[in-house]
């Protein structure tokens, strides 16, 4: 199996990724625990009006079927979420940003300096209890989706710093 | 200058000297009545329908009560009077309370009779500039100045309604700051337009033809089939009813877009001045749009099957202050309706001057209709027509000195054309497919607009090396790129100037004193970052 740090096929090659903090993984797992349990719920109503006989002529394979899917795509989905994020990577160059994603369908997106509008660092409550924090990039493009999830603050903080001044220095125009 | 009155109405006439923080000007006062005229109808028709009925059918007078009491004359008159005094007295604060400058650095103008608001924008971060003409305000000669920022949204500053010469003139007076020109040493209150050069006038007939072979014409078509396959497999004519009643509602939209392409692109014309690419057209509403060099961020030209037949293709352009363009159907993001391939050479050569290669026509002629590997293409490897049965040996790109330019498309032809110094980031993409087939996709973006530039489907190692070369140039681009004033005499250089002002775009060279930008105190502020943010500033409640 290949590793999520290994070379894919579309990174450029003699770049060094920086990776995003390992406490993603424990952000991303609790996410999708939430979201499993309560598809779980949902999808698991039928099996309940079947067994307590206020919908009996309900298909039993049906009613089982729903359940079991949910379970494997959501057992399947976590199994993903560590190499999804180790998948995450970041690179600074002299002139751009790096950022890469995906393991089905990767991305590598590189983000000028000098076409930075601003940045923004957000912090949700669960980051917050991880020493967590997420930051994107605009350019005026708004098909520019750079954000970097899981960065730990005080490199968040870095991060935002040196692209805030690595932007002005290198300031073009539109 | 001489202080005229505060909120004096513009002559025609007057000479346009950057205003003082003291000087503001008034719209034109018929403005409120123009714009809301649709308000007037719609209460007219509330108010009027019934009483009118009323009197058709010969009940006479309204009556209301059980007792069936006529409703006195008198009552109706006043509230007609009422409703005409309260229109009138909406329409006065309005127009009262909109005031607007245009100062050597920026436009400003305060609107709004309870919340107030105070806007104002650089006019060296002009985008672009459109005077617009809806069908009422031509009859009174009236237009609307819009002025676009880099933002994306709705336009920065729209004044509306001025008089037509007065729009025109303040057009020319923003261009003139924004440029950096120097003005007239003589009359430095004098502005005059830009000379301008017409490049191409569309036929009525290219108008019409282009409309009935559009996308619209195969939707048509596909449709009529289908309800004669319907109308052959079911007997009953009741059924068809059913189905021909459902398709009246389809003709009218089809109807509309047939009536909006039309009328979008009728008596189209562009020209090329000092300013930038100008560009008019419009039926009813005629609208003329302004968009200084460089101002252009990407360029699309799309060609659909019935065109083929003519040889004609659409080009749009992707503008920061443009946006998506949805309010005018896309009228505003298109560059060219529908024109020949050597006219859309003309306006390529308008927007990119400077193609980047020996031969020009040649790669642009690839680009337009060309396929394999002719003229510097590269296209998508044999082992990837899998993806692309039909379009494999079109999909490509190839880059010039200045530009990148991607292909795609057999059925509806697609091409892409976006300068270096315009590329704000770049995407590699690699699907499970496409990581299978060692191919990958190069995604360009740009300012948002109708023009999205991708290269689809190239071989994984092409896509990784353009990728990189891509942002090499992207990045020597912007170190050379053009200045925002577009007219300002070079500094670093300081004696190749050019005075459109006097002598047009061919002058002579000649040393003329900084602009007034450079010589005043630093315009900027002590945060660069400012500079690419929208110039905006709402104050809401004062």
């Amino acid at each position: 199996m290949r590793s999520g740090t290994a070379r894919e096929p579309v990174d450029p090659v003699d770049v060094q990724w920086s990776r995003v903090s390992e406490k993603l993984i424990t952000l991303r797992v609790v996410g999708a625990l939430i979201g499993f349990v309560i598809a779980l719920l949902v999808f698991s109503v039928p099996v309940v009006l079947m067994l307590s006989d206020v919908w009996p002529g309900f298909p039993a394979w049906l009613a089982w079927a729903l359940p079991a899917v949910v379970v494997v795509v959501s057992v399947w989905s976590l199994l993903l979420i560590p190499r999804q994020v180790r998948a995450i990577g970041y690179a600074e160059r002299h002139e751009d940003l790096l950022i890469r994603q995906g393991l089905f369908f990767q991305r590598v997106m590189v983000v000028p300096y000098g076409r930075m509008q601003y940045v923004d660092i957000s912090v949700g409550p669960i980051e917050r209890a991880l020493g967590l924090a997420s930051l994107k990039l605009h350019t005026a493009s708004p098909s520019t989706n750079a954000t970097l999830v899981g960065l730990p603050s005080a490199e968040a903080a870095r991060l935002r710093e040196q692209l805030s001044s690595l932007g002005e220095a290198k300031l073009a125009g539109l | 200058m001489t202080a005229p009155p505060p909120a004096g109405n513009l002559p025609a006439d007057e000479h346009f000297g950057p205003d003082d923080a003291e000087t503001w000007h008034r719209v034109h006062p018929v403005s409120p009545m123009v714009k809301g005229w649709i308000g007037i109808i719609a209460v007219i028709l509330v108010f009027g329908r019934g009483i009118f009925e009323d009197l058709i059918a010969g009940r006479g007078m309204p009556q209301y009560g059980p007792g069936g009491d006529t409703v006195p004359l008198w009552i109706i008159a006043g509230g007609l009077i009422l409703v005409i005094l309260l229109f009138a007295l909406g329409f006065f604060l309005s127009w009262y309370f909109t005031r607007y400058q245009v100062t050597d650095q920026h436009v400003r103008v305060n609107s709004g009779i309870v919340f107030r608001q105070h806007r104002q924008a650089r006019l060296d971060r002009v985008q672009a500039i459109d005077v617009v003409q809806p069908l009422l305000a031509r009859l009174f000669s009236l237009a609307e100045l819009k002025f676009e920022v880099a933002d994306s949204g709705s336009s920065a500053v729209r004044l509306s309604y001025l008089r037509l010469s007065t729009a025109q003139q303040l057009r020319a007076t923003i261009l003139a700051r924004a440029s950096g020109a120097e003005p007239d040493p003589e009359h430095p209150d004098q502005v005059s337009e830009a000379p301008e050069q017409p490049v191409l006038a569309l036929s009525g007939g290219r108008i019409v033809g282009a409309t009935l072979l559009s996308g619209t014409t195969i939707f048509v078509a596909l449709a009529v089939i289908a309800v004669a396959v319907v109308a052959g497999a079911v007997d009953e004519p009741f059924a068809l009813g059913a189905v021909l009643a459902g398709a009246v509602p389809i003709l009218f939209a089809v109807a509309a877009a047939y009536w909006t392409t039309f009328s979008n692109s009728y008596n189209f014309r562009a020209a090329t001045s000092p300013d930038g690419i100008r560009l008019r057209y419009g039926l009813l509403d005629t609208r003329a749009q302004t968009v200084p060099p460089g101002r252009v961020q990407a360029v699309g030209i799309v060609q659909s099957p019935l065109w083929r037949l003519k040889g004609w293709y659409k080009m749009q352009v992707n503008v920061a202050g443009y946006g998506v363009d949805t309010q005018a159907s896309g009228s505003r993001t298109t560059l060219l309706p529908a024109g020949t391939s050597s006219e859309v050479m003309q306006m390529l050569a308008l927007v990119l001057p400077d193609p980047g290669t020996e031969d020009p026509f040649d790669v642009f002629g690839a680009a337009l209709g060309g396929r394999d590997q002719h003229f510097g293409f590269t296209t998508t490897p044999r082992r990837g027509r899998i993806l692309d049965l039909l379009s494999w040996r079109r999909n490509g790109f190839t880059a010039t000195a200045t530009a990148l330019i991607c292909r795609s498309g057999w059925l509806w032809r697609a091409a892409q054309v976006v300068p270096h110094e315009r590329t704000q980031s770049l995407a590699l993409h690699q699907g499970p497919l496409t990581r299978r087939l060692r191919l990958a996709d190069v995604v360009l973006h740009s300012t948002p607009g109708p023009v999205t530039a991708r290269v689809v489907h190239a071989d994984l190692d092409v896509a990784r090396q353009l990728f990189e070369e891509q942002a090499d140039r992207a990045a020597q681009a912007r170190r050379v790129s053009a200045p925002e004033h577009w007219l300002a005499p070079r500094r670093d250089d300081g004696e190749s100037t050019e005075s459109r002002r006097e002598s047009g775009p061919e002058s002579s060279p000649e040393a003329v004193p900084e602009t007034p930008q450079a010589a005043g105190p630093a315009p900027e502020g002590p945060n660069e970052r400012d500079k690419d943010l929208p110039p905006r500033e709402d104050h809401n409640g004062q």
